[in-house]
Protein backbone atom coordinates (compact mmCIF):
# COMPACT_ATOMS: atom_id res chain seq x y z
CA UNK A 1 0.00 0.00 0.00
CA UNK A 2 2.51 2.65 1.11
CA UNK A 3 5.13 2.09 -1.91
CA UNK A 4 2.35 2.34 -4.88
CA UNK A 5 0.73 5.64 -2.45
CA UNK A 6 4.32 7.17 -2.80
CA UNK A 7 4.87 6.33 -6.20
CA UNK A 8 1.86 8.34 -6.66
CA UNK A 9 3.04 11.11 -4.72
CA UNK A 10 6.27 11.53 -5.88
CA UNK A 11 5.57 11.35 -9.48
CA UNK A 12 8.66 13.98 -10.39
CA UNK A 13 11.35 11.80 -8.44
CA UNK A 14 10.08 8.48 -9.38
CA UNK A 15 10.07 9.91 -13.03
CA UNK A 16 13.70 10.81 -13.05
CA UNK A 17 14.76 7.31 -11.49
CA UNK A 18 12.79 5.89 -14.26
CA UNK A 19 13.98 7.70 -16.77
CA UNK A 20 17.79 6.74 -15.91
CA UNK A 21 16.67 2.66 -15.43
CA UNK A 22 14.65 3.27 -19.07
CA UNK A 23 18.19 4.70 -20.87
CA UNK A 24 20.33 2.32 -18.98
CA UNK A 25 17.81 -0.56 -20.60
CA UNK A 26 17.76 0.92 -24.13
CA UNK A 27 21.10 1.22 -23.71
CA UNK A 28 21.67 -2.40 -22.99
CA UNK A 29 19.24 -3.65 -25.34
CA UNK A 30 20.57 -1.95 -28.23
CA UNK A 31 24.21 -2.80 -27.37
CA UNK A 32 22.15 -6.79 -27.69
CA UNK A 33 20.93 -5.57 -31.01
CA UNK A 34 23.91 -4.47 -32.55
CA UNK A 35 25.97 -7.74 -31.21
CA UNK A 36 23.35 -9.66 -32.73
CA UNK A 37 23.09 -7.64 -35.71
CA UNK A 38 26.62 -8.35 -36.38
CA UNK A 39 26.07 -11.89 -35.91
CA UNK A 40 23.21 -11.96 -38.65
CA UNK A 41 25.52 -9.73 -40.76
CA UNK A 42 28.87 -12.66 -40.48
CA UNK A 43 26.65 -15.60 -40.89
CA UNK A 44 22.71 -15.73 -40.32
CA UNK A 45 22.85 -18.01 -43.57
CA UNK A 46 25.44 -20.50 -42.34
CA UNK A 47 23.28 -20.48 -38.93
CA UNK A 48 20.11 -21.26 -41.04
CA UNK A 49 21.41 -24.29 -43.14
CA UNK A 50 19.25 -27.51 -42.54
CA UNK A 51 21.98 -29.40 -41.35
CA UNK A 52 23.67 -30.84 -37.99
CA UNK A 53 27.24 -30.45 -38.96
CA UNK A 54 28.86 -29.48 -41.72
CA UNK A 55 31.77 -30.88 -43.53
CA UNK A 56 34.74 -29.25 -44.95
CA UNK A 57 38.33 -30.19 -46.24
CA UNK A 58 41.30 -31.13 -43.85
CA UNK A 59 43.41 -28.67 -45.31
CA UNK A 60 41.04 -25.83 -44.92
CA UNK A 61 41.97 -24.89 -41.18
CA UNK A 62 37.44 -24.92 -41.43
CA UNK A 63 37.59 -22.03 -43.83
CA UNK A 64 35.17 -21.99 -46.52
CA UNK A 65 36.96 -19.64 -48.51
CA UNK A 66 40.07 -22.60 -48.82
CA UNK A 67 37.67 -25.56 -48.16
CA UNK A 68 37.47 -27.39 -51.39
CA UNK A 69 36.10 -30.64 -51.95
CA UNK A 70 36.49 -33.44 -54.17
CA UNK A 71 34.13 -35.95 -56.12
CA UNK A 72 35.86 -38.70 -54.27
CA UNK A 73 36.25 -36.39 -51.26
CA UNK A 74 32.04 -35.69 -50.84
CA UNK A 75 31.56 -39.68 -51.46
CA UNK A 76 33.38 -40.67 -48.56
CA UNK A 77 32.23 -37.74 -46.54
CA UNK A 78 28.60 -39.17 -47.43
CA UNK A 79 29.77 -42.54 -46.89
CA UNK A 80 30.61 -41.58 -43.22
CA UNK A 81 29.27 -43.53 -40.30
CA UNK A 82 26.10 -41.79 -38.60
CA UNK A 83 25.52 -39.63 -41.84
CA UNK A 84 22.01 -39.81 -42.92
CA UNK A 85 21.55 -37.00 -45.58
CA UNK A 86 24.05 -34.65 -46.99
CA UNK A 87 24.60 -31.58 -49.84
CA UNK A 88 27.48 -30.39 -51.34
CA UNK A 89 27.85 -26.91 -51.28
CA UNK A 90 30.17 -24.51 -53.28
CA UNK A 91 30.69 -20.68 -52.22
CA UNK A 92 32.60 -17.82 -54.02
CA UNK A 93 31.93 -14.14 -53.47
CA UNK A 94 31.53 -12.28 -56.79
CA UNK A 95 31.17 -8.73 -57.53
CA UNK A 96 27.86 -7.92 -58.87
CA UNK A 97 26.65 -4.44 -60.14
CA UNK A 98 23.82 -2.95 -58.74
CA UNK A 99 20.98 -1.03 -60.23
CA UNK A 100 22.84 1.92 -59.27
CA UNK A 101 25.28 0.89 -61.18
CA UNK A 102 27.65 -0.02 -58.48
CA UNK A 103 29.77 -2.71 -57.14
CA UNK A 104 28.93 -4.34 -54.56
CA UNK A 105 30.13 -7.95 -53.17
CA UNK A 106 27.69 -10.84 -52.95
CA UNK A 107 27.98 -14.48 -51.44
CA UNK A 108 27.01 -17.06 -54.27
CA UNK A 109 26.22 -20.71 -52.76
CA UNK A 110 25.89 -23.15 -55.71
CA UNK A 111 23.38 -26.13 -54.43
CA UNK A 112 21.64 -28.73 -55.67
CA UNK A 113 18.02 -28.66 -56.47
CA UNK A 114 16.15 -31.10 -54.25
CA UNK A 115 19.06 -31.55 -51.33
CA UNK A 116 18.70 -29.91 -47.82
CA UNK A 117 21.42 -27.14 -49.18
CA UNK A 118 18.29 -25.91 -51.11
CA UNK A 119 16.76 -22.51 -49.36
CA UNK A 120 13.45 -22.09 -49.39
CA UNK A 121 11.77 -19.66 -51.62
CA UNK A 122 9.06 -17.10 -50.27
CA UNK A 123 8.72 -15.60 -53.75
CA UNK A 124 8.73 -16.01 -57.10
CA UNK A 125 9.94 -19.91 -57.88
CA UNK A 126 12.37 -22.86 -57.01
CA UNK A 127 15.53 -22.91 -59.68
CA UNK A 128 15.00 -25.70 -61.67
CA UNK A 129 17.69 -28.86 -62.40
CA UNK A 130 19.65 -27.53 -65.60
CA UNK A 131 19.12 -23.43 -64.93
CA UNK A 132 22.26 -22.33 -64.98
CA UNK A 133 21.50 -18.97 -65.67
CA UNK A 134 18.89 -18.33 -62.65
CA UNK A 135 19.75 -17.03 -59.41
CA UNK A 136 17.44 -16.97 -56.14
CA UNK A 137 18.35 -13.83 -54.39
CA UNK A 138 18.06 -13.00 -50.46
CA UNK A 139 16.09 -10.22 -49.46
CA UNK A 140 18.91 -8.39 -48.46
CA UNK A 141 20.78 -8.81 -51.64
CA UNK A 142 17.45 -7.53 -53.43
CA UNK A 143 17.27 -4.18 -50.95
CA UNK A 144 21.17 -3.86 -51.09
CA UNK A 145 21.32 -3.90 -55.13
CA UNK A 146 18.42 -2.24 -55.72
CA UNK A 147 16.80 -5.43 -58.27
CA UNK A 148 13.83 -6.88 -58.06
CA UNK A 149 12.45 -10.41 -58.70
CA UNK A 150 12.47 -11.01 -62.55
CA UNK A 151 15.52 -8.42 -62.89
CA UNK A 152 19.03 -9.90 -64.69
CA UNK A 153 22.45 -9.43 -62.57
CA UNK A 154 25.86 -8.82 -63.85
CA UNK A 155 28.59 -10.87 -61.99
CA UNK A 156 31.78 -10.37 -62.17
CA UNK A 157 34.80 -13.26 -61.06
CA UNK A 158 37.75 -13.30 -62.64
CA UNK A 159 37.72 -10.76 -65.40
CA UNK A 160 34.29 -12.61 -66.71
CA UNK A 161 30.62 -11.24 -65.90
CA UNK A 162 27.75 -13.36 -66.57
CA UNK A 163 24.44 -12.83 -65.96
CA UNK A 164 21.91 -14.37 -63.84
CA UNK A 165 18.12 -13.63 -63.70
CA UNK A 166 16.24 -13.76 -60.42
CA UNK A 167 13.83 -16.14 -60.08
CA UNK A 168 13.07 -16.46 -56.92
CA UNK A 169 13.48 -14.16 -53.44
CA UNK A 170 14.97 -16.02 -50.20
CA UNK A 171 15.10 -15.04 -46.75
CA UNK A 172 18.71 -16.73 -45.60
CA UNK A 173 20.38 -13.75 -45.01
CA UNK A 174 23.91 -13.28 -45.09
CA UNK A 175 27.11 -14.95 -45.01
CA UNK A 176 30.27 -13.96 -44.71
CA UNK A 177 29.48 -10.60 -44.39
CA UNK A 178 27.70 -10.75 -47.54
CA UNK A 179 24.01 -11.06 -48.86
CA UNK A 180 23.42 -14.40 -49.87
CA UNK A 181 22.82 -15.75 -53.60
CA UNK A 182 21.89 -19.04 -54.60
CA UNK A 183 22.54 -20.32 -57.71
CA UNK A 184 22.59 -24.28 -59.06
CA UNK A 185 26.07 -26.04 -57.93
CA UNK A 186 27.31 -26.52 -62.22
CA UNK A 187 26.92 -22.38 -62.42
CA UNK A 188 28.84 -21.91 -59.04
CA UNK A 189 31.83 -24.43 -60.23
CA UNK A 190 31.84 -22.16 -63.60
CA UNK A 191 31.69 -19.03 -62.21
CA UNK A 192 34.47 -19.80 -59.71
CA UNK A 193 36.43 -22.52 -61.79
CA UNK A 194 35.28 -21.33 -65.37
CA UNK A 195 36.30 -24.27 -67.72
CA UNK A 196 38.88 -25.75 -66.15
CA UNK A 197 39.83 -29.46 -65.39
CA UNK A 198 39.21 -31.27 -62.32
CA UNK A 199 37.71 -28.64 -60.32
CA UNK A 200 36.88 -29.01 -57.20
CA UNK A 201 32.89 -30.30 -56.82
CA UNK A 202 31.66 -28.20 -53.34
CA UNK A 203 33.59 -25.99 -51.16
CA UNK A 204 31.67 -27.63 -47.71
CA UNK A 205 28.84 -30.62 -47.72
CA UNK A 206 26.03 -30.19 -45.52
CA UNK A 207 25.31 -33.30 -43.42
CA UNK A 208 22.27 -34.59 -41.36
CA UNK A 209 22.57 -37.61 -38.99
CA UNK A 210 23.54 -38.13 -35.40
CA UNK A 211 27.05 -37.95 -33.78
CA UNK A 212 28.37 -35.77 -36.57
CA UNK A 213 30.25 -33.04 -34.99
CA UNK A 214 33.96 -33.90 -34.87
CA UNK A 215 33.94 -36.90 -37.02
CA UNK A 216 37.61 -36.87 -39.71
CA UNK A 217 38.15 -39.05 -42.75
CA UNK A 218 40.56 -39.13 -45.98
CA UNK A 219 40.08 -35.19 -46.69
CA UNK A 220 37.98 -33.94 -44.52
CA UNK A 221 36.80 -33.20 -40.98
CA UNK A 222 33.10 -32.27 -39.82
CA UNK A 223 32.35 -29.64 -37.31
CA UNK A 224 28.51 -28.42 -35.87
CA UNK A 225 27.52 -25.55 -37.55
CA UNK A 226 28.15 -23.19 -34.63
CA UNK A 227 32.26 -24.28 -34.61
CA UNK A 228 32.05 -23.44 -38.50
CA UNK A 229 30.41 -20.25 -37.40
CA UNK A 230 32.93 -19.09 -35.40
CA UNK A 231 35.68 -20.24 -37.92
CA UNK A 232 34.36 -17.59 -40.27
CA UNK A 233 37.10 -15.14 -41.03
CA UNK A 234 37.03 -12.25 -38.60
CA UNK A 235 34.09 -13.84 -36.88
CA UNK A 236 36.27 -14.48 -33.52
CA UNK A 237 37.43 -11.57 -33.11
CA UNK A 238 34.13 -9.47 -33.64
CA UNK A 239 32.56 -12.50 -31.46
CA UNK A 240 35.02 -11.84 -28.59
CA UNK A 241 34.26 -7.60 -28.96
CA UNK A 242 30.49 -7.89 -28.76
CA UNK A 243 30.68 -9.99 -25.97
CA UNK A 244 33.03 -7.59 -24.15
CA UNK A 245 30.32 -5.11 -24.95
CA UNK A 246 27.44 -7.29 -24.05
CA UNK A 247 29.21 -8.06 -20.53
CA UNK A 248 29.85 -4.27 -20.25
CA UNK A 249 26.58 -3.33 -21.12
CA UNK A 250 25.26 -6.04 -18.53
CA UNK A 251 27.38 -5.20 -16.22
CA UNK A 252 27.17 -1.28 -16.07
CA UNK A 253 23.20 -1.49 -16.76
CA UNK A 254 23.04 -3.99 -13.53
CA UNK A 255 25.39 -1.56 -11.14
CA UNK A 256 23.57 1.75 -12.45
CA UNK A 257 20.12 0.13 -12.07
CA UNK A 258 21.13 -1.28 -8.34
CA UNK A 259 22.71 1.95 -7.20
CA UNK A 260 19.84 4.08 -8.23
CA UNK A 261 17.42 1.31 -5.87
CA UNK A 262 20.52 1.81 -3.20
CA UNK A 263 20.06 5.70 -3.30
CA UNK A 264 16.76 5.50 -3.34
CA UNK A 265 16.66 3.83 -0.03
CA UNK A 266 19.05 5.93 1.68
CA UNK A 267 17.16 8.81 0.67
CA UNK A 268 14.11 6.90 3.08
CA UNK A 269 16.06 6.19 6.14
CA UNK A 270 14.10 8.85 8.38
CA UNK A 271 10.68 7.47 7.16
CA UNK A 272 12.19 3.96 7.66
CA UNK A 273 13.41 4.68 10.87
CA UNK A 274 9.75 6.35 11.18
CA UNK A 275 8.12 3.21 10.47
CA UNK A 276 9.81 0.24 12.41
CA UNK A 277 9.78 2.89 15.54
CA UNK A 278 6.13 2.23 15.38
CA UNK A 279 6.09 -1.38 14.45
CA UNK A 280 7.08 -2.24 11.42
CA UNK A 281 8.96 -5.21 10.32
CA UNK A 282 11.62 -4.90 7.86
CA UNK A 283 10.57 -7.50 5.72
CA UNK A 284 7.63 -4.94 5.60
CA UNK A 285 9.35 -2.01 4.43
CA UNK A 286 11.75 -4.33 1.84
CA UNK A 287 8.29 -5.26 0.76
CA UNK A 288 7.37 -1.03 -0.10
CA UNK A 289 10.30 -0.69 -1.71
CA UNK A 290 10.41 -4.06 -3.58
CA UNK A 291 6.82 -3.07 -5.15
CA UNK A 292 8.43 0.32 -5.98
CA UNK A 293 11.41 -1.47 -7.60
CA UNK A 294 9.39 -3.58 -9.33
CA UNK A 295 6.89 -1.14 -10.90
CA UNK A 296 10.10 1.02 -12.10
CA UNK A 297 11.65 -1.50 -13.66
CA UNK A 298 8.90 -3.06 -15.24
CA UNK A 299 7.94 0.43 -16.46
CA UNK A 300 11.30 1.29 -17.65
CA UNK A 301 11.86 -2.18 -20.01
CA UNK A 302 8.14 -1.84 -20.90
CA UNK A 303 9.47 1.39 -22.50
CA UNK A 304 12.67 0.74 -23.40
CA UNK A 305 12.55 -2.63 -25.06
CA UNK A 306 9.90 -1.76 -28.02
CA UNK A 307 11.92 1.51 -28.27
CA UNK A 308 15.07 -0.39 -28.82
CA UNK A 309 13.10 -2.45 -31.28
CA UNK A 310 11.39 0.90 -33.16
CA UNK A 311 15.15 2.41 -33.65
CA UNK A 312 16.41 -0.75 -34.84
CA UNK A 313 13.51 -0.52 -37.51
CA UNK A 314 14.26 2.63 -38.40
CA UNK A 315 18.19 2.30 -38.66
CA UNK A 316 17.70 -0.47 -41.30
CA UNK A 317 15.24 1.58 -43.23
CA UNK A 318 18.75 4.32 -43.48
CA UNK A 319 20.11 4.07 -47.05
CA UNK A 320 23.36 2.62 -45.31
CA UNK A 321 21.99 0.51 -42.23
CA UNK A 322 23.84 -0.10 -39.31
CA UNK A 323 23.70 -4.42 -38.62
CA UNK A 324 20.90 -4.30 -35.53
CA UNK A 325 18.65 -7.20 -34.64
CA UNK A 326 16.65 -8.72 -31.80
CA UNK A 327 15.31 -11.88 -31.32
CA UNK A 328 12.76 -12.95 -28.67
CA UNK A 329 15.30 -15.00 -26.71
CA UNK A 330 18.21 -11.99 -26.22
CA UNK A 331 14.95 -9.78 -25.75
CA UNK A 332 13.83 -12.21 -23.09
CA UNK A 333 17.04 -12.24 -21.41
CA UNK A 334 17.56 -8.54 -21.19
CA UNK A 335 14.91 -8.20 -19.40
CA UNK A 336 14.94 -10.34 -17.08
CA UNK A 337 18.55 -9.91 -16.19
CA UNK A 338 18.02 -5.70 -15.43
CA UNK A 339 14.69 -7.39 -13.47
CA UNK A 340 16.88 -9.24 -11.61
CA UNK A 341 19.69 -6.10 -11.43
CA UNK A 342 16.93 -4.09 -10.16
CA UNK A 343 15.94 -6.75 -7.33
CA UNK A 344 19.52 -7.13 -6.34
CA UNK A 345 20.17 -3.46 -6.39
CA UNK A 346 16.96 -3.14 -3.90
CA UNK A 347 18.47 -6.22 -1.91
CA UNK A 348 22.00 -4.30 -1.59
CA UNK A 349 19.20 -1.79 0.49
CA UNK A 350 17.78 -4.61 2.34
CA UNK A 351 21.21 -4.25 4.28
CA UNK A 352 20.40 -0.59 5.35
CA UNK A 353 17.11 -1.29 6.27
CA UNK A 354 17.91 -3.77 8.43
CA UNK A 355 20.38 -1.42 9.95
CA UNK A 356 18.42 1.70 10.18
CA UNK A 357 17.54 2.03 14.10
CA UNK A 358 14.09 2.87 14.80
CA UNK A 359 15.28 5.12 17.49
CA UNK A 360 15.88 7.49 15.18
CA UNK A 361 12.30 8.29 15.01
CA UNK A 362 12.67 10.38 18.18
CA UNK A 363 15.13 12.43 16.98
CA UNK A 364 17.68 11.59 19.00
CA UNK A 365 21.14 9.04 17.97
CA UNK A 366 23.10 8.65 20.89
CA UNK B 1 0.16 -2.75 33.68
CA UNK B 2 3.53 -1.15 33.81
CA UNK B 3 6.33 -1.86 36.29
CA UNK B 4 9.57 -0.55 35.99
CA UNK B 5 12.16 -1.41 38.51
CA UNK B 6 15.92 -0.83 38.61
CA UNK B 7 16.08 0.65 35.04
CA UNK B 8 19.42 2.02 33.36
CA UNK B 9 21.01 3.13 30.13
CA UNK B 10 24.51 3.34 29.96
CA UNK B 11 26.40 4.26 26.81
CA UNK B 12 29.48 2.89 26.01
CA UNK B 13 30.60 5.22 22.68
CA UNK B 14 31.85 7.93 24.03
CA UNK B 15 35.66 8.16 25.95
CA UNK B 16 33.35 7.97 29.48
CA UNK B 17 30.32 6.32 29.56
CA UNK B 18 27.27 8.21 29.96
CA UNK B 19 24.88 7.31 32.42
CA UNK B 20 21.25 8.22 30.87
CA UNK B 21 19.23 6.41 33.04
CA UNK B 22 20.26 5.22 36.45
CA UNK B 23 17.99 2.76 38.44
CA UNK B 24 14.62 4.04 37.45
CA UNK B 25 11.77 2.00 39.43
CA UNK B 26 7.79 3.13 39.07
CA UNK B 27 4.64 1.76 38.42
CA UNK B 28 1.51 2.80 36.54
CA UNK B 29 -2.09 0.92 35.82
CA UNK B 30 -3.92 1.47 32.86
CA UNK B 31 -6.37 5.02 32.88
CA UNK B 32 -3.42 7.29 34.20
CA UNK B 33 -1.55 9.45 32.18
CA UNK B 34 2.06 10.30 33.74
CA UNK B 35 4.01 13.14 32.82
CA UNK B 36 7.96 12.60 32.79
CA UNK B 37 9.17 16.37 33.23
CA UNK B 38 13.28 17.04 33.64
CA UNK B 39 15.88 19.18 31.27
CA UNK B 40 17.05 18.48 28.22
CA UNK B 41 19.37 15.74 28.57
CA UNK B 42 18.01 14.23 31.75
CA UNK B 43 17.43 11.26 30.36
CA UNK B 44 13.46 11.24 30.27
CA UNK B 45 13.44 10.77 26.41
CA UNK B 46 15.71 7.52 27.22
CA UNK B 47 13.39 6.09 29.48
CA UNK B 48 10.34 6.91 27.31
CA UNK B 49 11.93 4.74 24.35
CA UNK B 50 13.09 1.97 26.48
CA UNK B 51 9.55 1.65 27.56
CA UNK B 52 8.91 1.84 23.85
CA UNK B 53 10.85 -0.70 23.15
CA UNK B 54 13.43 1.17 20.94
CA UNK B 55 15.98 1.47 23.35
CA UNK B 56 17.48 -2.19 25.00
CA UNK B 57 18.00 -1.42 28.93
CA UNK B 58 21.65 -1.81 30.28
CA UNK B 59 19.80 -3.19 33.22
CA UNK B 60 16.84 -3.33 34.98
CA UNK B 61 13.44 -4.98 33.98
CA UNK B 62 10.20 -3.48 31.72
CA UNK B 63 7.44 -5.61 32.76
CA UNK B 64 3.81 -5.05 30.57
CA UNK B 65 1.06 -6.54 31.23
CA UNK B 66 3.21 -9.49 33.03
CA UNK B 67 5.39 -9.82 30.01
CA UNK B 68 9.24 -8.57 30.38
CA UNK B 69 10.15 -6.96 27.16
CA UNK B 70 13.76 -6.20 27.81
CA UNK B 71 14.48 -9.52 27.49
CA UNK B 72 12.58 -9.79 24.01
CA UNK B 73 14.17 -9.88 20.28
CA UNK B 74 14.41 -7.04 17.85
CA UNK B 75 10.94 -9.18 16.22
CA UNK B 76 9.88 -8.90 19.04
CA UNK B 77 9.89 -5.80 19.92
CA UNK B 78 8.98 -4.74 16.83
CA UNK B 79 5.46 -6.45 17.44
CA UNK B 80 5.34 -5.09 20.77
CA UNK B 81 5.82 -1.84 19.16
CA UNK B 82 3.17 -2.28 16.81
CA UNK B 83 0.83 -3.34 18.49
CA UNK B 84 0.83 -2.37 22.14
CA UNK B 85 2.75 0.87 22.27
CA UNK B 86 1.20 3.76 20.55
CA UNK B 87 4.01 6.93 20.01
CA UNK B 88 3.71 10.52 19.40
CA UNK B 89 6.62 12.11 18.44
CA UNK B 90 7.90 15.57 19.28
CA UNK B 91 8.39 16.45 15.38
CA UNK B 92 5.32 14.39 14.75
CA UNK B 93 6.93 11.98 12.53
CA UNK B 94 3.66 12.01 9.64
CA UNK B 95 4.56 10.66 6.38
CA UNK B 96 4.99 13.32 4.36
CA UNK B 97 3.65 12.23 0.92
CA UNK B 98 0.58 10.86 2.83
CA UNK B 99 -2.42 12.66 3.39
CA UNK B 100 -3.97 12.74 7.00
CA UNK B 101 -6.38 9.48 6.55
CA UNK B 102 -3.44 7.32 4.74
CA UNK B 103 -1.03 7.96 7.74
CA UNK B 104 -3.40 6.22 10.05
CA UNK B 105 -4.21 3.64 7.17
CA UNK B 106 -0.27 2.89 7.15
CA UNK B 107 -0.48 2.04 10.80
CA UNK B 108 -2.92 -0.11 10.39
CA UNK B 109 -1.70 -2.26 7.20
CA UNK B 110 1.64 -1.96 9.94
CA UNK B 111 -0.62 -3.78 12.66
CA UNK B 112 -1.79 -6.41 9.98
CA UNK B 113 -5.76 -4.67 10.61
CA UNK B 114 -8.18 -5.73 7.48
CA UNK B 115 -8.55 -2.55 5.24
CA UNK B 116 -12.53 -2.39 5.81
CA UNK B 117 -12.11 -2.20 9.40
CA UNK B 118 -8.72 0.10 9.41
CA UNK B 119 -10.71 2.41 7.02
CA UNK B 120 -13.93 2.78 9.60
CA UNK B 121 -11.36 3.26 12.97
CA UNK B 122 -9.05 6.14 10.96
CA UNK B 123 -12.78 7.60 10.23
CA UNK B 124 -13.78 7.20 13.43
CA UNK B 125 -10.38 8.76 14.88
CA UNK B 126 -10.19 11.74 12.61
CA UNK B 127 -14.04 12.46 13.29
CA UNK B 128 -12.99 12.38 17.22
CA UNK B 129 -10.06 14.44 17.45
CA UNK B 130 -11.97 16.86 14.30
CA UNK B 131 -10.06 16.00 11.67
CA UNK B 132 -12.77 14.96 9.48
CA UNK B 133 -12.61 17.84 7.71
CA UNK B 134 -8.69 17.36 6.74
CA UNK B 135 -8.95 13.66 5.92
CA UNK B 136 -7.89 14.35 2.19
CA UNK B 137 -5.37 17.29 3.73
CA UNK B 138 -1.34 15.77 3.11
CA UNK B 139 0.75 15.97 6.13
CA UNK B 140 2.54 18.67 4.83
CA UNK B 141 -0.63 21.26 4.46
CA UNK B 142 -1.97 21.08 7.74
CA UNK B 143 -0.96 23.19 10.94
CA UNK B 144 1.32 21.89 13.54
CA UNK B 145 -1.50 21.48 15.84
CA UNK B 146 -3.52 19.39 13.17
CA UNK B 147 -0.38 17.51 12.45
CA UNK B 148 -0.37 16.51 16.11
CA UNK B 149 -3.71 15.31 16.34
CA UNK B 150 -3.19 13.32 13.42
CA UNK B 151 -0.78 11.42 15.06
CA UNK B 152 -2.26 10.61 18.49
CA UNK B 153 -4.99 8.97 16.08
CA UNK B 154 -2.53 7.10 14.06
CA UNK B 155 -0.99 6.35 18.13
CA UNK B 156 -4.81 4.84 18.64
CA UNK B 157 -5.17 3.72 15.55
CA UNK B 158 -4.22 -0.52 16.75
CA UNK B 159 -5.32 0.22 20.15
CA UNK B 160 -2.79 0.16 21.74
CA UNK B 161 -2.66 -0.39 25.77
CA UNK B 162 0.50 2.33 26.34
CA UNK B 163 0.59 5.66 24.69
CA UNK B 164 4.39 7.05 25.01
CA UNK B 165 4.38 10.80 23.94
CA UNK B 166 7.47 12.94 23.20
CA UNK B 167 7.15 16.36 23.94
CA UNK B 168 4.13 16.79 21.81
CA UNK B 169 4.33 20.90 22.23
CA UNK B 170 7.43 21.76 21.71
CA UNK B 171 6.32 23.27 18.00
CA UNK B 172 3.15 24.71 19.05
CA UNK B 173 1.73 27.81 21.24
CA UNK B 174 0.91 27.50 24.60
CA UNK B 175 -3.19 27.36 23.42
CA UNK B 176 -2.37 24.68 20.96
CA UNK B 177 -0.21 22.98 23.04
CA UNK B 178 -3.09 22.86 25.79
CA UNK B 179 -5.62 21.42 23.44
CA UNK B 180 -3.74 19.10 22.27
CA UNK B 181 -2.87 17.41 25.59
CA UNK B 182 -6.08 17.66 26.49
CA UNK B 183 -7.29 16.01 23.10
CA UNK B 184 -4.28 13.49 24.55
CA UNK B 185 -5.62 12.76 28.02
CA UNK B 186 -9.40 12.78 26.75
CA UNK B 187 -8.63 10.07 24.50
CA UNK B 188 -6.62 7.65 27.12
CA UNK B 189 -9.65 8.24 29.30
CA UNK B 190 -11.96 7.04 27.62
CA UNK B 191 -10.09 4.30 26.22
CA UNK B 192 -8.74 3.21 29.11
CA UNK B 193 -4.83 3.38 27.62
CA UNK B 194 -1.73 4.34 29.98
CA UNK B 195 -0.24 7.72 28.93
CA UNK B 196 3.21 8.15 29.23
CA UNK B 197 4.27 12.20 28.23
CA UNK B 198 8.07 13.01 28.47
CA UNK B 199 7.65 17.01 28.48
CA UNK B 200 9.92 20.32 29.65
CA UNK B 201 6.47 22.33 30.00
CA UNK B 202 5.38 22.54 33.38
CA UNK B 203 1.77 23.80 32.43
CA UNK B 204 1.69 20.81 30.18
CA UNK B 205 2.67 18.23 32.72
CA UNK B 206 0.00 19.87 35.03
CA UNK B 207 -2.38 18.19 32.81
CA UNK B 208 -1.25 14.67 33.93
CA UNK B 209 -2.50 12.34 37.02
CA UNK B 210 0.87 12.00 38.04
CA UNK B 211 4.34 13.67 37.53
CA UNK B 212 7.44 12.13 38.07
CA UNK B 213 10.95 14.18 37.30
CA UNK B 214 14.10 12.92 35.82
CA UNK B 215 17.45 14.81 36.89
CA UNK B 216 20.77 13.25 35.77
CA UNK B 217 19.21 10.37 35.09
CA UNK B 218 17.56 9.87 38.53
CA UNK B 219 13.44 9.32 38.39
CA UNK B 220 11.41 10.67 41.13
CA UNK B 221 7.52 11.14 41.71
CA UNK B 222 6.92 14.81 41.76
CA UNK B 223 2.76 14.09 42.29
CA UNK B 224 0.21 15.10 43.17
CA UNK B 225 -0.05 17.28 40.09
CA UNK B 226 -2.48 19.67 41.62
CA UNK B 227 0.48 21.25 43.71
CA UNK B 228 2.22 22.53 40.44
CA UNK B 229 -0.54 24.19 39.15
Amino acid sequence: MLGLIELRRRRLQFFLIGLIVTLISYLVAMINGLGLGLNVLAGSALKSFDADAIAYSDASGLSVIRSELSAETIARVLAAPGVEEGAPLGYVAANVRTAAGEIENAAFLGFDPGTIGEPRVIEGRPLRPGELDGMLADREFLRFTGYRLGDVVPVSLRLQTREYRIVGVIDEGYFFFQPAVYILRDAWRSLRYGDAANAPEASIVLLKGKGLPGLRGDGFEVVDKETAFANIEGVAGQQSTVAALQAFGYLIGTLVVGVFFYVLTLQKVPHIGVLKALGASSSYVFRQLLVQVLVIASAALAVAIPLAMVTGRLIQRLPDPVPIAFDGRTLAFTTALLLVASVVGAAFSLRRILTVDPVIALGQQQ
Amino acid sequence: MLEVVELSKTYFGAAEPVHAVRGATFSARRGEFLAIVGPSGSGKTTLLAMIGGLLTPTSGSIVVDGEAIDRFDARRLAAYRRSRVGFVFQANNLLPFLTARENLLVMADIGGVDRRTARERADRLLEELGLTHRAAALATELSGGERQRVAIARALMNDPALILVDEPTAALDSTRGRQVVESLKAEIKSRNKLGIMVTHDLAMAALCDRVLEMHDGELRELSPTASME
